[in-house]
């Protein structure tokens, strides 16, 4: 095994660990969370044998994780092909209120399709704006409550 | 168990005139548009082409609704086969071996299976229905929070089977699922794990939070391919194939019939229906499968099991609209409200009195099964031209269409807003094996378990005994245990025998 593989196997393990911490600390939170706020059999009768279950568990796995020797070197690989559509993704989201569902939408599939090697302009342009138009137009026609759109006209008005 | 004379009475109404039938083509094509768009509902279509059935009469109202609801209990396999969106809670365990069928090239034949499983399934559900809606209504009356929550039970263990890596991994993903399940407003008036935010006092919104998890979460692994099959020879759309997978789901009539009971029975318990009866089927076909392992990588038993569970348990809420006028779900809520534009009440007494027209509305169904057979494999074709398209295109049109589906669901930005948190938590779970199907699961029935639990623990004062007095509950109990140790202790007890 090289160094690479040891390192890309270290890094797996440490991120398994972390995530069972978060997972074991997120529920404890949670339980806490709902115990300050009634200390009620009916509020606690899930919240707290879950919890307890989740803590204990994730404890079980964490010491088997540490104890484990084998893990595949394929399987510690990390794939960081997917983080560029996430933060896009999260980016559209996160800026619908602002942007819109119109303009927001538009973009989003624009610099996704020329992120992901997409460079005849006319088709970039074209699809993302009518994908984009015929999308926003059925939704807004279809739903009984405003949508969010940054283009005045094209749909019903939200209240901003 | 049948009034003969309302049965013909019934038959003479449907088919005197071919003007009842005129509306259940349209009402089957609006279901099916409305199932096969992630975000629009069921219910959805229902309310909004509610109005148009005051310009029809009872009978006709009926039919134009269950065709919508016909068409749309198979319309939701469509997304959740080609592009793993259970775009309903019912569509659920269809993707679970649908989507890797399309991803092995097989959309064709899974799409074909849906399609079968679904209309038989409609009509074995309505032929029970028909057989027995006096009974199966008894027997809803007798249902409470506790058959519910044994139900509910019933549909977690099936977090424990559905991990195929490490089992613990699978427990600590259903039961963080869960937990996510029991957030906002708990039945002691206050509220838990919101973190001060608004949008989580009702709960996570379930739906979103299904769409995050197993489409998002999967497209974004996706993006990285040309195209979701990459053999081109397999991307081809083929009726014939259609066909072969219809057939298939017709070769499997015990996985049909057992899927169907289980979706009558679930169906008919209000507030549970199609969400659990999907998954119990599902499970009760993995468990007496040969092969267990082979679900969840393309098993077209699984599409099967699910598809007919959910197709039928709309004949199971229907059981519970016409003999109780109570209704199970969004779609028969939305058809009580025409009982109520046609001066009708549902109940014992409109099954005495209207008995004929009890009986048309059943019998019409099985005229939507065959009809939905056509209409079906007219449209397969056209939207499985989806696998040809290439995933720089697909990938960002299915997030935008799922964030737009989401904001459809909740009406406001808590819907996308869930979709982006649930999406990044499925693709830690499944680049760190955890079981992302446990964990919805989990999300799905968390809030129904606790409700169900604590209204229980209300009714018996904290006794547990006293679910050993509810014999509707100790049978359901019964069947989880044969269910979940049955197949071990016979092969315990042959093994015994053999020596």
């Amino acid at each position: 095994m090289t160094n690479r593989h040891l390192i890309a196997l270290n890094k797996r393990r440490v991120a398994d660990l972390t995530l069972l911490v978060l997972l074991a600390g997120i529920a404890s939170l949670y339980c806490f969370d709902a115990a300050r706020a009634s200390t009620h059999i009916y509020n606690l009768i899930m919240v707290l044998p879950l919890s307890i279950a989740i803590f204990i568990l994730c404890t079980v796995q964490f010491v088997a994780v540490l104890r484990s020797e084998s893990i595949e070197a394929e399987e510690a690989r990390e794939p960081t092909g997917a983080l560029p559509v996430i933060v896009l993704f999260s980016l559209y989201v996160l800026s619908l209120n602002w942007l819109g569902f119109d303009v927001g939408t538009a973009m989003f599939v624009g610099v996704f399709l020329w992120v992901h090697g997409e460079r005849r302009w006319p088709w970039l342009i074209g699809y993302s704006v009518v994908f984009a138009f015929v999308l926003t137009f059925f939704f807004s026609q279809m739903l009984p409550y405003p949508m969010p759109m940054l283009l005045p006209g094209l749909a019903n008005a939200y209240p901003f | 168990m049948i009034d003969v004379d309302a049965f013909f009475s019934a038959t003479g109404m449907l088919f005197s005139s071919g003007a009842p039938w005129l509306i259940v083509i349209p009402g089957i094509l609006i279901g099916l548009i409305f199932g096969a768009i992630p975000g629009l509902q069921i219910s959805m279509a229902m309310a909004i082409f509610l109005p148009i059935t005051l310009y029809m009469d009872f009978m006709q109202a009926m039919l134009f609704l269950t065709a919508i609801f016909t068409g749309g209990g198979f319309g939701g396999s469509i997304p959740a086969i080609l592009m793993n969106i259970p775009g309903t809670s019912s569509a659920l365990a269809t993707a679970f071996d649908g989507y890797p069928m399309a991803q092995k090239g097989e959309h064709n034949v899974a799409l074909g299976i849906a399609l079968g499983a679904s209309c038989f399934g409609v009509i074995i559900g309505y032929t029970i229905l028909l057989l027995l809606i006096s009974p199966i209504s008894q027997i809803v009356l007798k249902v409470g929070p506790a058959e519910m929550a044994v139900v509910i039970l019933w549909g977690i263990t099936l977090i424990g089977s559905l991990s195929s890596g490490s089992v613990l991994k699978g427990m600590i993903s259903g039961l963080v699922g869960l937990l996510i399940g029991t957030i906002g407003y708990s039945e002691a008036g206050v509220t838990r794990g919101t973190f001060g935010s608004p949008y989580l006092l009702d709960g996570v919104p379930v739906i979103p939070a299904m769409i995050g998890m197993f489409a998002a979460s999967e497209l974004f692994r996706l993006a990285r391919k040309d195209y979701l099959v990459e053999d081109r020879a397999a991307r081809q759309v083929s009726v014939r194939l259609v066909l072969v997978g219809f057939r298939r789901a017709l070769a499997n009539p015990w996985i049909v019939l057992r899927g169907s009971l289980i979706g009558v029975s679930v169906g008919a318990i209000p507030g549970v229906g199609s969400s659990v009866a999907n998954l119990l089927s599902y499970m009760a076909t993995r468990r007496s499968s040969p092969n267990p392992e082979s679900f969840g990588k393309g098993n077209p038993s699984g599409v099967i099991a699910s598809e007919s569970a959910n197709s039928t348990s709309e004949a199971g809420s229907m059981a519970t609209l016409l003999a109780l006028g109570i209704p199970g779900g969004g779609a028969t809520a939305v058809m009580l409200a025409a009982f109520a534009m046609h001066n009708i009440t549902g109940g014992p007494q409109f099954i005495r009195e209207q008995t004929d027209v009890v009986y048309a509305i059943i019998i019409a169904n099985f005229g939507q099964a065959f009809l939905l057979i056509c209409l079906g494999l007219l449209f397969i074709p056209v939207l499985a031209n989806v696998i040809k398209i290439p995933m720089n295109y697909l990938v960002p049109s299915v997030l935008a269409m799922s964030i737009f589906g989401s904001f459809g669901l909740t009406g406001d930005l808590s819907g996308p807003l869930t979709v982006l948190v649930f999406s990044l938590l499925g693709w830690v779970f499944k680049r760190y094996d955890y079981s992302v199907p446990a964990a919805v699961i989990g999300i799905l029935l968390g809030g129904m378990a606790e409700d169900s639990i604590v209204y229980s623990y209300q009714i018996s004062g904290g006794q547990w005994s006293y679910l050993l007095e509810r014999p509707v509950a100790v049978v359901i109990l019964v069947l989880l245990a044969v269910s979940l140790f049955g197949g071990k202790v016979a092969k315990f007890l042959t093994g015994r025998l053999g020596r």
